[in-house]
């Protein structure tokens, strides 16, 4: 008899647990079904979020792009030291021996007059003007140039660099460095605040179609809670119907997002072309677009879960 | 065994309307009573303290000896699903099939998919709706929508049946027909309380009558007194 009665307990929980199976796959259906049966309000409601959703998507790109080019600039953290005409390779090489050993330097690379002569040819423009102007000429007119990277404080070495007897000229980028650096950050911050408002407007958009779904469907919750269903079962329908809110918006954010992409990508790869550099704008990759879906699916499945939450609260019985 | 009982119950609505006053009275398993009175004077008050729709202001409402004042939380819709409901005007889903609406409450239950099948055809044929089952509630007459209320009401098995003015839209004819079906249930167990101002009805039925009078308790007929009436 017990063996009887527990196997009883077993079935009526999983005939429970497939119950509510099926009433998420019923939620998510009929969800769906409510979606498309308002076309024009639904795509008016996700045409809201879905900009709301690229803007801060689309600015957080262009951060991640300019921090590539502000990563490039980083990587050529070099100090450049310009030796003095007179210094010959042999000098040179001397001097970048001697640095080399120093325990703030962390590599020193010599560009000799010819090395960087050879550089130059490989550059269409300037091959013609090379000879133009002669070999000789133009080997004489570059200078021999130190690329020294820093292993440590950078500004300290660069000064002492300076008081070098061969060194002409000393360059380095550090304060423009700074500078991109300190605009990155604020970019980033002005990113996070953007997201934060206009994910909460994204929540606030869905909540408010969930509200007047809600409102429509009174009776029927009404009805469903006199005949006993829990909050879950009330709220469930309404959460899928935001998280599809959700997931269409975060689908129309990355089609926008994939539109500009393509439209700039061409015009911005001939522009830095120009400029002898091979950058290339960089869209999302599958992994962040699929991140992209799951956070505005989740946004509208929390401002769906708000309001419904809160009306739910609001149907409990009166107490006087 | 005493299914429902009242023990001077009081309702007073926010800004002062009493719509109960001190109502005390039990009903026993497998018992059919009425609730009477005038418009206003208190029977959809004393339906939605049942149903844990409202809550007393004073007193207590036992259902199966259970104080419903203890009653909160995920458990209010527990007790609902122990009372089945009526309305008079039928509160069916109008974008759900009569056969879904039927299986609602078996599925707030968790009963299994086959079973709710089954249940619900034996269920839709008791009640002459057999063919009706894939019809939508506004393909069906007002009699058919108030049988498929009954059958929704039902099928769970509830302990206690709350009707609130069942026959208030309907012929006299379907009236009888949907008192016959209630008079039917106490036999299965399930006690049955009935809300009209019908008294025409009430008193053909030949059940116990409570009156109430601007939400008090005016008076407690028994069948037989109500004969001799």
């Amino acid at each position: 008899m017990p063996e009887r009665a527990s196997q009883r307990k077993d079935s009526a929980q999983s005939s429970r647990f497939g119950a509510w199976l099926d009433h998420h796959g019923y939620s998510i259906v009929a969800s769906l079904g409510r979606l498309l049966r308002k076309p024009w309000a639904t795509l008016l409601t996700v045409g809201v979020m879905g900009l709301a959703l690229a803007l801060p998507l689309g600015l957080w790109l262009l951060l991640g792009n300019l921090a590539r080019i502000g990563g490039e600039v980083e990587a050529s953290r070099d100090v450049a030291v310009f030796l003095k005409p007179a210094v010959d390779d042999a000098r040179a090489q001397a001097v970048a021996t001697a640095l080399s050993a120093r325990a703030d330097v962390g590599a020193v690379q010599l560009v000799t007059r010819d090395q960087a002569l050879e550089q130059l040819r490989t550059r269409p423009d300037m091959a013609a003007a090379i000879d133009a102007l002669g070999v000789d000429d133009a080997r004489a007119a570059l200078p021999t140039v130190l690329r020294v990277r820093p292993r440590g404080d950078e500004r300290l070495l660069a000064d002492s660099l300076r008081a070098l007897p061969e060194a002409e000229r000393v360059q380095h980028d550090l304060v423009w460095r700074e500078r991109l650096d300190a605009w990155l950050r604020f970019g980033g911050r002005v990113v996070l605040v953007l997201a934060t408002l206009l994910g909460l407007g994204a929540l606030l958009v869905v909540g408010n179609t969930v509200r007047l779904d809600i409102q429509s469907r009174r009776d029927e919750i009404s009805v469903l809670q006199l005949l006993g269903a829990r909050d879950g079962f009330v709220r469930r329908p309404f959460l899928y119907l935001g998280a599809w809110y959700g997931l269409a918006s975060g689908a129309l954010a990355l089609a926008a997002l994939t539109g500009a992409w393509a439209g700039l990508r061409q015009p911005l790869a001939d522009l830095a072309t120009r400029y002898g550099s091979a950058f290339a704008l960089r869209g999302l990759d599958p992994v962040q677009a699929l991140l992209v879906l799951a956070i505005a699916g989740v946004l509208g499945w929390l401002g769906a879960g708000v309001v419904t939450g809160h009306y739910l609260r609001q149907t409990r019985p009166t107490e006087t | 065994m005493t299914v429902l009982r009242f023990d001077n119950v009081s309702k007073q609505y926010p800004g002062g309307h009493v719509a109960l006053g001190d109502v005390s009275f039990a009903v026993d398993a497998g018992e059919m009573l009425f609730v009477t009175g005038h418009s206003g004077a208190g029977k959809s008050t004393l339906l939605k303290l049942i149903q844990l729709a409202e809550r007393p202001s004073r007193g207590a409402v036992l259902v199966s000896e259970r104080n419903l004042a203890k009653v909160r939380g995920g458990r209010v819709a527990d007790h609902r699903r122990n009372v089945g409901v009526v309305y008079q005007n039928h509160q069916l889903l109008m974008d759900r099939s009569v056969a879904e609406n039927v299986a609602l409450p078996l599925i707030l239950r968790g009963i299994r998919r086959g079973e709710i099948s089954k249940r619900v055809r034996v269920m839709l044929d008791k009640l002459g709706l057999g063919e009706r089952g894939h019809s939508l509630p506004s393909q069906l007459s007002a009699g058919e929508q108030q049988r498929v209320g009954i059958a929704r009401a039902v099928i769970a098995e509830p302990l206690l049946l709350v009707a609130d003015e069942p026959t208030g839209n309907l012929d006299p004819t379907l009236s009888a027909e949907i008192m016959a079906l209630f008079a039917a249930l106490p036999e299965r167990g399930t006690s049955v309380l009935v809300a009209s101002h019908d008294l025409g009805l009430v008193k053909r039925m030949k059940k116990r009558v409570l009156v109430l009078d601007h939400g008090r308790l005016a008076d407690d007929i028994k069948p037989e007194e109500l004969a001799d009436a």
